[in-house]
């Protein structure tokens, strides 16, 4: 049995913590609050379909779960469970790539029209068809570029968390990050498309 | 069913738990001992390392008739040089592997890994850690050669101007010399014959020459250094 929003709203995450340790029920209240971005998220990183991000959700869930005694206090939470999701969105990715599946899923398919105002998308100056062509460019990145500038513009976290996600030290986020803006930009001037990150 | 009721459900028929504290507590805690005791024996191989090259008399090169890289080559510890890479790798791993190890660049963690070995191992140098670690495996490893061995084995080959043993009898431009083997020489020097400050010239000092070999007895020193490392005398008996 779920707990009720209006109960899960009044804890913060470490307290839901502490009490999905006691009762298993209050860890639903940890994946609802997450759910959506962490969706998002999978389906922009690995191009999956509903279904296919779903369970990559629920796996990560799982790990988590398993995991929970284990996380460290001095990380910030969202860093932690967005760590574990990438590890199994990446995962999966390595594993359909290793196996020749080059079939994705359409942009539109899978990218909703909820991408936050301070993203990428925010720091576009020209409005064109903008979600397809951004995405479309992020797809030619390889993953190291893709994975910076998502979290950073797309989740719009600090290096701290950005580090802490990757595993990576903040100096070296810094730099990857200017990379990956400097080929996202050589990439959309190839394609006569007007952005400023 | 909603996916947090998929979730929840999973966990309760699969009867899925939390790994318990102690495993974290066990895995962290093994992680920094493995640490503490790569960055011990590493600390212990590099005082070895120092102590060899205390002896290694590396200034001899320029008068060496075999190849310098080869006599060079000779005179590094490189088992003990080994023994610290592998002990700094392992400390490395365990910086890298902690909670928060990933906070440090590449360079950081294998420097700091091997900095404390460093700074350790220096440490024991200078209270004579590395020479007696040195001794005890020399005494205790068969098979291992010890810096000691080595260097006698250097400092015995008259034929190619190396000479050492210890002084039994001095007299006027002359003196007795007996080497490691048991053999007795006749020593010759005169006035351009170099002689280290430190070397006292006294029967029972143990010292090293430089020079050629006139005959089967006889052997014209160029040069008269102590036996242990630069600035260091040894009087009577030694110690390996």
């Amino acid at each position: 049995m779920i707990v009720l929003k209006e109960i899960c709203d009044k804890h913060s995450d470490l307290e839901i913590i502490q009490k999905s340790l006691a009762e298993v029920d209050f860890f639903s209240c940890l994946y609802e609050r997450y759910e959506a971005r962490l969706l998002r998220y999978i389906k922009r990183l690995a191009y999956l379909s509903d279904e296919e991000a779903e369970d990559i959700l629920q796996e990560s869930f799982i790990s988590i779960w398993k995991n929970l005694r284990g996380f460290d206090q001095s990380l910030k939470l969202s860093s932690w469970i967005y760590r574990i999701v990438h590890n199994q969105a990446v995962s999966l990715l390595r594993k359909k790539q290793s196996h020749g599946e080059k079939d994705r899923v359409d942009w539109n398919d899978t990218i909703g029209s909820d991408i936050p105002d301070e993203t990428v998308m925010g720091l576009l100056k020209e409005g064109q068809d903008i979600d397809h062509d951004t995405h479309a460019l992020l797809e030619r990145l390889p993953l190291p570029y893709k994975e910076v500038l998502m979290l950073k513009f797309l989740e719009a976290m600090s290096y701290e968390e950005i580090s802490d996600v990757l595993k990576l030290p903040e100096g070296t986020v810094a730099t990857r990050i200017n990379r990956a803006k400097k080929a996202f930009r050589q990439l959309a001037d190839a394609q006569h498309l007007h952005f400023e990150l | 069913m909603k996916s947090s009721e998929k979730l929840i459900e999973t966990i309760k028929q699969q009867d899925i738990r939390p790994m318990p504290g102690w495993y974290y507590f066990l895995k962290n805690g093994l992680l920094w001992a493995s640490f503490g005791f790569a960055v011990l024996l590493g600390a212990m191989a590099f005082s070895v390392i120092l102590f060899a090259i205390q002896q290694a008399d590396f200034n001899v090169l320029g008068h060496l008739s075999h190849s310098k890289m080869e006599m060079f080559l000779g005179l590094l510890p490189f088992l003990w040089i080994g023994v610290l890479l592998l002990f700094t790798a392992v400390a490395f791993y365990s910086i890298r592997n902690s909670e928060r190890g990933y906070k440090f660049t590449l360079a950081k963690q294998i420097g700091f890994s091997a900095l404390l070995s460093i700074l350790l191992g220096t440490l024991f140098f200078i209270g004579g850690g590395g020479r007696r670690l040195e001794q005890a495996f020399a005494t205790n490893v068969s098979l291992y050669e010890s810096i000691q061995e080595r260097k006698v084995k250097i400092w015995s080959m008259p034929e190619s101007g190396y000479l050492s043993g210890k002084i039994t009898e001095v007299a006027g431009d002359h003196f007795t010399l007996e080497d490691f083997k048991g053999k007795s020489w006749e020593i010759q020097y005169g006035d351009t014959t170099f002689i280290a400050p430190i070397v006292q010239m006294e029967v029972g000092e143990t010292i090293k020459l430089i020079g050629k070999m006139a005959d089967d007895t006889v052997f014209k020193a160029n040069e008269i250094r102590p036996w242990g490392g630069p600035g260091q005398r040894h009087r009577g008996r030694q110690s390996f």
